[in-house]
């Protein structure tokens, strides 16, 4: 981990892969908060 | 009047936000990749004047940020949604800036104070702490796009 931060550009893409998987953790929690109803909702609309 | 104070708290949490992650970004774009090319002379120009003072500017512009973040989101009522993750658009965008404030205080400020001389410490304490302070600074650098991706979606990239 050391050796990413210690270079710019690797902190630069580190961040931005951390973006991504943030991206996705966010979708997948927001599906398992949603209710039934409003599930089917936004299925409809993506 | 309550919609006037919602904005005025937002327009204050982001200009500490910009006073913050600019200086941030500052020390770690420009003055750490430059200390090298500086002549050893010339070195205490950025680490008895410059550095110093953007220390100030940084650590409490995090502290506003943070200050008025929690204000705006208890007015908007979803503080506690957005800090269980129930809420996970803003939520980790907050527990991001969380944590990247918690650095600014307790690691970096800390170790930038011996590092830079302000406190007494040993001469080889001197060394580790910078660079204890310069990762912990890459840290906050890297957690910076996320969180702002995080804070940016979660109000303009409605469906995303």
């Amino acid at each position: 981990m050391s050796k990413i931060l210690q270079s710019l550009p690797m902190t630069i893409v580190a961040g931005i892969v951390l973006t991504v998987i943030m991206v996705f953790a966010t979708n997948k929690l927001e599906n398992m908060n949603q209710s039934g109803a409003e599930k089917v909702i936004s299925d409809m609309i993506n | 009047m309550e919609d006037f104070i919602l904005f005025i708290v937002r327009y204050l949490h982001v200009l500490c936000g910009v006073m913050w992650i600019g200086i941030l970004w500052y020390f770690n774009f420009v003055q750490i990749p430059s200390m090298p090319k500086i002549p050893d002379e010339q070195k205490p120009a950025i680490s008895k004047v410059i550095a110093p003072e953007a220390l100030f500017w940084f650590r409490w512009g995090a502290a506003g940020t943070v200050l008025f973040g929690m204000i705006l989101a208890y007015m908007n009522g979803y503080i506690h949604e957005a800090l269980t993750l129930q809420k996970p658009d803003i939520g980790f965008g907050m527990w991001m800036g969380l944590i990247m404030a918690f650095n600014v205080w307790f690691i970096i400020w800390p170790a930038q104070k011996i590092a830079l001389g302000i406190v007494e410490a040993d001469a080889d304490a001197k060394p580790a702490a910078g660079r204890r302070a310069m990762l912990f600074s890459r840290t906050n650098t890297l957690l910076s796009i996320p969180m702002l991706f995080s804070m940016i979606s979660a109000q303009n990239a409605t469906g995303f």
